[in-house]
């Protein structure tokens, strides 16, 4: 069933009108049908009358059909029930910007801080390979491509704490020639999304740092600050200055990073991208976005390997209502894998529920700077990584095995494609999930 | 020795031991019976498999007896060889390796089968090897046993948690509290923890036996509990054993873990214990624990079950206390004598000793009439002791107290002692309380008064046993019979000197 509406979502967006035909058939057909079959293509059809009703202010409409999804929308129901009232809340949310608010939802208080403890974090990481897919595959090419050096720095762009590295320390404790030196940075900046943690940044520093010394790894990790905001507080209000990304961009120079020149460059962009703002910032082609500014600076840092992770859906600047399908049609896929492994009434599910339900709350309610979710899809990020002036590494055989049996430990839902030996896309069911990608700048000399 | 071929072999040892076999029972590993035939194999005789083959077709067997039915089929002349009993002795093996210990008779070893397995074992070579770890096995039967429980729990953390998957095991390991250096704190929550704890519902309640001890186990921690203390019970970091032995748990209690103070006792009894105790801890509605704020513990639940009183669950633990509890009751010292000296407590009170039959029918009526209408509330073993963590050592001892005075009172009244208690207890559902009080009749009149009782508080308790228990009861207060006139007041003290477990110390004594 989805993977039919995946197909056709572009085209009901854009060529079916009657589908936004406000009139009161409609509902009354949507209801209908709805009636025999609650499943995922009645909501989806629920949503987009939802999204255009507010696109054409029509209260009553928005009015009825949020009496219908309230009816079928469930938090602890089967997974489109599930992911329905995520959405209903996220258009809520919306509709209390734009007109009068009667509920009190604001961008601040919508992201409820669940703080996770360490041990949790590292639990949720490998509860499904959402995020182990990306850390071992990006793991596996980093391994490879820093064969040979003696020193390693590894700048970490990503939302998950520090996860990544515990088995790459591992790898590179086990190498037969031992492990080289290692230095990690992190930026203190980062997106107000979760997981979020309870302890603070320097606390995973400590613990990743005792770590490495049982680990006989030469390590090293240091939090690079980015001021004013040198904590992950930022609220999404002050992620309205595009200010914020400016000053971020700008500490991204050799000396800020303390880049040596011995020391073979590394940087780990996981799941880190798609906050990068795209919206272009001037008039004229020549100002580029956030996003590009970012890979043309990493670029010019010589980086000796670039691992990109990422969300594999178009999120980016589609208008609401497609938006609205498409993300339906992807998160859909998080929701159905927590339902496979966890049972209805899980705390821990309804958590992790919650947190894409914040996802979703801001892929929907928020328009323009404010909307800090804009994924893009693998393929759109291959051709920007490609005009950037980066090519990309191809997957070795070892990689791929690794990747399979990682995937194997899981659930059989979970599969992988590899597309061109470029990218390795994770599947659900056969529906793509996450891609993860390596390059290098082209002028970068090393073939692999 | 090891060129001799099967032979009956000499008996000269048999007269140098001088084992007292009277006992009919197995004789240890490795101690034979000194009448026992000793046989010693060569190593190829040892390890032949079929030492017996049919003349016509080769066929080998293990046994005479196989190859003479076989030689039935050849038409041959087969007799079935009769055992005789009055010759017959026990034999015994003896390994043919001569540096090992087995190899003198006096330490022979009574089985075949395991002479030869000990011989490939320890000397022989080992040939099977697991795919999935780095074991190696001698003996196939090894290696199949093995083959079932690797590979299923790979990996464990320090804090007890396990993981089937290397990456997760490494991801937990770098950031768990256990690598902290300075930690001590009781993250030990995670021994609980067990893997796939998370995905999996609540496995259905334990057998019986194993629900058993929860409630008592609880007594203590929920004495501490609130501020998260440690328990006396101090189950040893290394309840690793125990986490593993819990198959249920999926309650990260604080009770379970705080203990990262060694208590020895405990650690070798849980494990004596094989789990009963292990298991009762974990499963222990420490959903109990979990909620410190309750008053009543869950052992007064468990007794005002048994009592058939308004508490809710634990009627299977009711019935299960009388069994497994009373018996096992050899790894009783499941809480460890604590550091203070319990023995105040129990120490010598005046009051004359009182027959435990009378004792417990008294309690119980004064149960019933005890607002709080459990009869082993009424005897205050319900530790309304979540008031009370800072005396923790009073608490858990005086909570303990009065099972193990019970009990010991217990071994002093064998004939007399009737199960009926009178109107506290209805004997509904529960052959609970009964079997409580029977339960201790049947197996702990048999263990000498030195035996760790029901809570493991022998050593002192069983000393001033006697005068402790009355003087307990004494506290109790209402209703025993001429020798608990001293016993005085009513049920409302009862409950007021529990409260404060300082009076409880006082009124003990």
């Amino acid at each position: 069933m989805k993977a039919e509406l995946r197909g056709n979502s572009s085209s009901i967006s854009l060529q079916n009108p009657s589908l936004f035909n406000t009139t009161q058939s409609s509902i009354s057909g949507a209801l209908k049908e709805c009636v025999g079959s609650l499943d995922g293509a009645c909501i989806e059809k629920l949503l987009l009358h939802f999204a255009s009703a507010l696109e054409s202010n029509d209260v009553t409409l928005a009015q009825q059909v949020m009496w219908v999804l309230n009816n079928v929308a469930s938090s602890i129901g089967d997974p489109n029930q599930r992911l329905a009232s995520w959405f209903l809340r996220a258009l809520i949310s919306r509709a209390a910007r734009v007109s009068p608010p009667t509920i009190n939802f604001d961008g601040r208080s919508a992201l409820q801080r669940r703080l996770m403890t360490v041990t949790e974090l590292a639990g949720y990481v490998d509860l499904i390979p959402w995020h182990r897919f990306g850390f071992c595959a990006s793991n596996s090419i980093i391994f490879k491509a820093i064969q040979g050096f003696p020193r390693v720095h590894i700048l970490d762009f990503s939302i998950t704490h520090c996860m990544q590295w515990p088995t790459l320390i591992d790898a590179l404790a086990k190498r037969p020639e031992g492990p080289p030196s290692l230095r990690i940075s992190v930026p203190s900046w980062r997106p107000p999304v979760h997981p979020l943690l309870n302890v603070s940044s320097e606390e995973v520093c400590q613990r990743l740092t005792n770590f490495a010394k049982f680990k006989d790894v030469p390590f090293e990790i240091n939090v690079f600050e980015v001021p004013p905001l040198s904590t992950m507080d930022a609220g999404i209000s002050q992620l309205g200055s595009s200010d914020l990304y400016d000053l971020f961009l700008n500490q991204l120079n050799p000396s800020t990073l303390e880049l040596r020149d011995d020391e073979a460059l590394v940087i780990n962009c996981q799941n880190w991208l798609r906050y990068m703002p795209d919206e272009q910032k001037g008039s004229t082609s020549h100002d580029t976005s956030c996003r590009d500014a970012f890979l043309e600076i990493i670029k010019d840092l010589s980086p000796c390997i670039v691992t990109v992770v990422d969300e594999d859906c178009d999120l980016g600047t589609l208008s609401l209502a497609s938006r609205i399908t498409t993300c339906f049609n992807y998160l859909w896929i998080p929701f159905d894998a927590f339902e496979t492994f966890l049972p209805k009434n899980s705390p821990q599910r309804i958590e992790y529920e919650a947190d894409i339900g914040h996802k979703i709350e801001n892929i929907i309610g928020f328009e323009g700077i404010q909307r800090i979710e804009r994924l893009e899809s693998g393929i759109n990020l291959s051709k920007r990584m490609a005009n950037k002036g980066f090519q990309s590494v191809p997957f070795c055989e070892e990689t791929v095995k690794e990747v399979k049996i990682l995937l194997d430990e899981h659930a059989s839902g979970w599969g992988m494609k590899k597309d061109d030996d470029d990218m390795l896309v994770l599947t659900w069911k056969g529906h793509n999930s996450i891609y993860a990608t390596a390059w290098v700048p082209c002028s970068y000399g090393v073939e692999y | 020795m090891a060129e001799m071929d099967i032979s009956s072999g000499s008996n000269a040892e048999n007269q140098t031991s001088d084992e007292p076999a009277t006992k009919k029972r197995r004789n240890q590993p490795g101690m034979p019976d000194p009448d026992a035939e000793v046989i010693a194999l060569s190593p190829k005789a040892l390890l032949a498999t079929n030492r017996f083959v049919c003349e016509i077709c080769n066929k080998g067997f293990q046994r005479e007896q196989n190859l003479q039915l076989h030689r039935r089929g050849h038409n041959l002349p087969w007799k079935l060889k009769q055992r005789t009993d009055n010759e017959v002795r026990k034999r015994v093996y003896v390994c043919p390796e001569i540096s090992c210990i087995h190899h003198d008779p006096a330490r022979a070893l009574g089985d075949l089968t395991g002479i030869k397995k000990h011989f490939c074992r320890k000397h022989g070579e080992k040939k099977y090897k697991c795919e999935r770890c780095t074991k190696i096995y001698a003996v196939q039967s090894d290696w199949k046993a093995h083959m079932k429980i690797c590979g299923s729990r790979e990996y464990r953390c320090d804090c007890g948690t396990l993981f089937a998957r290397k990456d997760s095991f490494i991801t937990h390991r770098a950031f768990c509290d256990a690598l902290a250096v300075e930690s001590t704190r009781p993250q030990t929550l995670k021994v609980q923890a067990v893997n796939g704890v998370s995905s999996s519902p609540p496995p259905p309640p334990l057998t019986p036996s194993t629900g058993v001890l929860s409630p008592v186990l609880s007594i203590q921690s929920s004495a501490e509990l609130p501020e998260n203390q440690t328990v006396h019970f101090q189950p040893q970091p290394g309840t690793a054993a125990l986490s593993t032995s819990i198959t249920t748990a999926t309650t990260t209690t604080t009770v379970a873990v705080t203990a990262s103070c060694g208590s020895s006792t405990y650690k070798r009894n849980i494990n004596s214990s094989s789990g009963v105790f292990a298991s009762i801890f974990a499963s222990s509605t420490l959903d109990e624990l979990a909620q410190p704020s309750r008053p009543p513990s869950s052992y007064s639940d468990l007794l005002c079950a048994m009592a058939g009183s308004e508490c809710s669950t634990m009627d299977p633990m009711s019935l299960s206390l009388s069994s497994s509890l009373y018996l096992s009751s050899s790894p009783a010292s499941l809480f460890p004598t604590t550091s203070q000296d319990p023995n105040r407590h129990y120490a010598s009170s005046p009051q004359p000793a009182l027959s435990a039959t009378a004792l417990l029918q008294k309690a119980a009526q004064i149960g019933a009439t005890s607002a709080n209408s459990s009869f082993l509330h009424g005897l205050g073993l319900a530790t309304s002791s979540s008031s009370n963590p800072q005396d923790n050592a009073a608490s858990a001892t005086t909570t303990a107290l009065s099972p193990s005075h019970w009990n010991s009172h217990m071994q002093l009244e064998n004939s007399s002692f009737t199960p009926r208690l009178g109107p506290g207890i209805p004997s509904n559902g529960s052959s609970g309380l009964n079997d409580l009080m029977i339960g201790p009749s049947t197996s702990l009149f048999s263990n000498k008064p030195t035996t760790l009782d029901f809570l493991g508080l022998g050593m002192g308790a069983s000393e001033a046993s006697p005068d402790g228990f009355s003087a307990f009861l004494t506290s109790i207060g209402g209703g025993l019979n001429a020798a608990a006139a001293s016993v005085g007041g009513g049920v409302s003290s009862v409950g007021d000197a529990w409260d404060d477990p300082s009076d409880r110390k006082t009124s003990m004594l």
